[in-house]
């Protein structure tokens, strides 16, 4: 007999639908997976075998062959083992094969039918969703996952008998049916407590308001630093920032998700299922509407940095997506490691060859940096610092100038005076500035309707023309200040750009002088070199 | 070729014959003889016999330089090239450098050397300065320069390249004692500097063309620089600076060494505070300086309005700065508590950058000072 069990795999960041057909024949008794199954695919067959006798189903000897299909994808994960079992028992007539109609089944076996969590639950279902299935029978710890995508039932089973008695359509099995509102994920169906699977996806919602333990309140002082944080944020700019030790650079950095604004619910999908993929989808986040930000060790490796492996696992940068990607001490990383980050940066993605394929990953995030002007870190202080003019320029030039390129703001952190600590003046809060963050989002969302740019940052040199046109003093200031501050062209249209969003941030339509003046002090990276 | 074109000929080759570290042993052999009979010796195999067992290889590398060497034509193509030479006795030495123990036994330069009727000064300090010292640099070096008074300096990064950029734009003269040879730029980025100084004021080096500069070249080249001055101005300098070898050599040359004071707090004026301290001549304006070196300068120049529009809100940030750069949001903050009207930090930038623009203020990496 034989039966076809919808399934499914992941291919570096995509999702694709797998076919697992079982066909059990007359024969030489045997058991064989075909269809590229990598080996933890393979071992399936022990698992299955092991799993089906001790639920009281026993292998009749005969010949039982799987393939995987499409056959040409090479197969990795252990979420086969399920559909593999419910196959050979549906080929064994155990099951009717309507049963298994429309239906999803992901899962590892354990020996003794027991269900656990595979990843890269999300973005399988997603997947399987768009192709017309209309139930997903998943891992209880994953079913909150598969809930979080609308237009299925999520049904969340601990063990292979319950699977078969929920795809028997006994009652009293929970199906958690996805509904997004206000961020949360509800659940339906009677014995919601039952498993544990509902509960926790109830429970673990955090939505993003809820998330602001770090806050802009808490820095002292420094007000110039939290503005340029809130034009980066406004504009998705890349953000430099230079400051002595001890000045703020990294607390600021931690606090830059909450001054961005919350992820739209496709964006949120999009990220879990980067972090389902990477099996760091932690059940009690429930899906997070706040930026991910991600702040690795300088003596991270490529790989690390990219995403590596034979069948490459995203990347820092893929799990930085949509957020922020903060490098600490940027001088510290090795300058290839650096340069890696050029392609993500330009492309908004990184592509990864390897003899199985090339696969993509999304890495679309905002980069901040922070680093010391000088070994020592007082420069320019010259009454304090120690370096020799030769030390500094080395120094600064350990971080690539393409890099530095990118970095459309940047700043300066000094130490804060004694006042400033003492005085607890509480400047805007993170919910304040997210606000008018927000606003000139909306600014731009309106300006760059139907183009494929999103932010100022995004706009190249064309778009630089088309959008920021200036009046004729402004044209006259930059011209002065083109001469007097050496801009170069790159270096202009840069300025152009961050002036956008300072205007954006103030509400207003035209590009003033002031704003120029700001974005003009944004840029002192290059007078340093 | 004259008698003395020859004799400078002569002690040419042995200067570059002798190397770098052959100062001691070029003295001790003209002690002797004259560099026309050495180059007898040298040249014929014996002067590594008359000079005994000790100097044996540094003259054997003298007789090595003499074989095929062509004394008059060397010279000529030397000459070909615009460097003068000077040797220790003739009128053109500078007298001043003359009289100082360890004087240098030739000279060569490109330009002119100092006049000896003129009163000179050496205008030194550190290479890293502040903004203060920047300031302080350009002023004293164009009064003095304008006063007449020649400013003798090692073309460094910092203070002496400032001073002595300063002192030709007044008009005035002055020397750049380099630690390497006089057709080598060093550091390169005062290039324009040196071509400057090759036109208007000169280049000297007691080292041959082609040496290239190297660490311990420079010490014994500032005995040069105090050497051929009066006294010795010190800018800014930290507690243990280069700068203050200049300063010894002064005194063992018996020059007067003045000090511009600092704040006690500002590292950069340390050295000058402890030279006070010790005795140095503490000077205040560049006037005090004239009357102290006895020159009758011109009535102190009127110190020029720096403040632009005075009543406007530009006027009121350039009040602000100081010649110690200083963060914006310092800046934006000293603003609201001193006119108690708030500015922005968008406002602040724009002024800011037409007063940087317009000359009257500077900025280091992202803080902002007054322009010296």
């Amino acid at each position: 007999m034989f039966s076809t069990i919808t399934s499914g795999t992941i291919c570096g960041i995509r999702s694709c639908m797998v076919q697992v057909e079982v066909d059990v024949s007359q024969g030489l008794p045997c058991f064989q997976i075909v269809g590229l199954p990598g080996s933890e695919v393979r071992e399936a067959r022990e698992r299955v075998k092991v799993a089906l006798k001790n639920v009281g189903i026993a292998l009749p000897p005969a010949c039982i062959n799987v393939n995987l299909s499409p056959a040409d994808i090479p197969k990795s994960g252990t979420m086969f083992d399920l559909p593999v079992a419910v196959g050979i028992m549906a080929a064994l007539s155990k099951l009717p094969q309507e049963a298994v109609k429309d239906t999803l089944l992901i899962g590892e076996l354990g020996l003794s039918g027991e269900l656990k969590a595979v990843r890269g639950v999300l973005p399988i279902v997603r997947e399987a969703v768009r192709h017309g299935v209309k139930r997903c029978i998943l891992p209880a710890e994953n079913a909150w996952e598969g809930a979080l995508v609308e237009g299925a039932d999520s049904v969340g089973v601990a063990s292979l008998q319950e699977t078969i008695e929920a795809l028997a359509g006994t009652d009293g099995f929970v199906k958690i049916r996805a509904r997004r509102k206000d961020g949360c994920v509800r659940t339906e169906g009677s014995a919601a407590d039952k498993n544990g699977a509902g509960q926790s996806a109830a429970e673990g919602v955090r939505t993003a308001a809820g998330n602001a333990q770090e806050d802009f309140a808490d820095m002292s002082g420094q007000e110039s630093l939290k503005r340029a944080a809130k034009v980066a944020a406004a504009g998705f700019h890349n953000l430099l920032i230079v400051g002595t030790p001890g000045s703020g650079k990294t607390m600021l950095a931690r606090r830059m998700p909450t001054i961005l604004p919350p992820l739209s619910a496709e964006e949120a999908l999009e990220v879990a299922s980067i972090y389902s993929i990477s099996g760091l989808l932690r059940t009690a986040d429930g899906l997070r509407y706040d930026r991910p930000f991600l702040s690795p060790h300088h003596t991270i490796t490529g790989q690390a940095l990219v995403g590596g492996g034979r069948i490459p696992t995203p990347g820092i940068v893929s799990l930085a997506h949509r957020g922020v990607l903060f490098l600490d001490e940027m001088p510290e990383f090795k300058r290839e490691t650096l340069d890696i980050l050029r392609q993500p940066l330009e492309d908004r993605q990184v592509q990864i060859a390897r003899n199985s394929g090339t696969y993509v990953y999304p890495a679309d995030f905002m980069l901040v940096g922070a680093m010391n002007p000088c070994p020592c870190g007082y420069y320019p202080d010259m009454g304090r610092c120690r370096c020799t003019p030769h030390e500094v320029r080395r120094y600064l030039r350990r971080v690539s100038g393409p890099i530095l390129d990118r970095m459309d703001i940047c700043v300066e952190a000094y130490p804060i005076a004694f006042k400033e600590i003492t005085e607890h003046r509480t400047g805007e809060n993170s919910t304040q500035i997210r606000e008018q963050v927000m606003r000139a989002r909306e600014r731009q969302k309106a300006r760059f309707a139907d183009t494929g740019i999103r932010y100022n940052a995004d706009m190249k040199a064309a778009d630089v023309d088309k959008y920021c046109s200036l009046g004729g003093r402004e044209r006259h200031f930059m011209e002065k200040m083109f001469a007097s501050m050496q801009l170069s062209a790159r270096g202009y249209h840069r300025v152009i750009k961050v002036a956008r969003t300072i205007a954006d941030l103030e509400g207003s339509e035209r590009i003033g002088e002031e704003h120029l003046a700001e974005a003009i002090c944004y840029r002192h990276m290059e007078v340093f070199q | 070729m004259t008698e003395q074109d020859l004799h400078k000929a002569y002690m040419h080759w042995l200067i570059q014959a002798s190397g770098m570290g052959g100062r001691g042993f070029v003295r001790t052999l003209l002690a002797v003889a004259a560099p026309e009979e050495l180059y007898e010796l040298a040249a014929s195999g014996r002067l590594a016999d008359k000079t005994g067992k000790n100097y044996e290889k540094k003259a054997k590398l003298l007789e090595e330089s003499a074989r095929g060497f062509d004394v008059a034509g060397e010279y000529e193509r030397l000459r070909g090239r615009g460097i003068a030479f000077v040797s220790a006795g003739e009128e053109a030495y500078p007298r001043r450098l003359a009289a100082i123990p360890d004087a240098p036994c030739a000279l060569y330069y490109v330009g002119k050397l100092p006049q000896d009727d003129r009163k000179s000064i050496a205008l030194i300090g550190a290479r890293n300065c502040t903004e203060y010292g920047r300031a302080m640099a350009r002023q004293f070096a164009a009064e003095l320069a304008a006063a007449g008074v020649q400013i003798v300096s090692g073309m460094a990064r910092g203070v002496d390249g400032i001073g002595q950029q300063a002192a030709l734009e007044a008009g005035g003269y002055s020397l750049g004692v380099l630690g390497c040879g006089v057709d080598i730029c060093y550091p390169p980025e005062n290039r324009q500097l040196y071509e400057r100084l090759i036109e208007q004021g000169g280049i000297c080096a007691e080292y041959p063309p082609g040496i290239e500069p190297r660490a311990l070249l420079f010490p014994p080249r500032n005995r040069i620089i105090s050497g051929m001055c009066d006294g010795v101005l010190v800018v800014e300098a930290k507690e243990r600076s280069g700068t203050l070898i200049t300063v010894d050599m002064a005194l063992e040359q018996g020059r007067e060494v003045y000090a511009l004071p600092g704040r006690v707090t500002d590292a950069l004026s340390a050295g000058c505070n402890r030279l006070i301290r010790q005795g140095a001549a503490l000077i205040g304006s560049p006037q005090e300086l004239l009357r102290e070196m006895g020159v009758d300068g011109a009535a102190p120049a009127r110190r020029q309005e720096r403040v632009p529009e005075a009543g406007g809100v530009r006027g009121r940030v350039m009040r602000l700065l100081d010649y110690q750069p200083r963060p914006l949001e310092e800046l934006c903050r000293q603003y609201g508590e001193t006119y108690g009207t708030p500015l922005t930090i968008s406002e602040l930038c724009l002024e800011l950058l037409q007063l940087c623009a317009d000359g009257y203020a500077t900025q280091v990496g992202g803080l902002y000072a007054q322009k010296g």
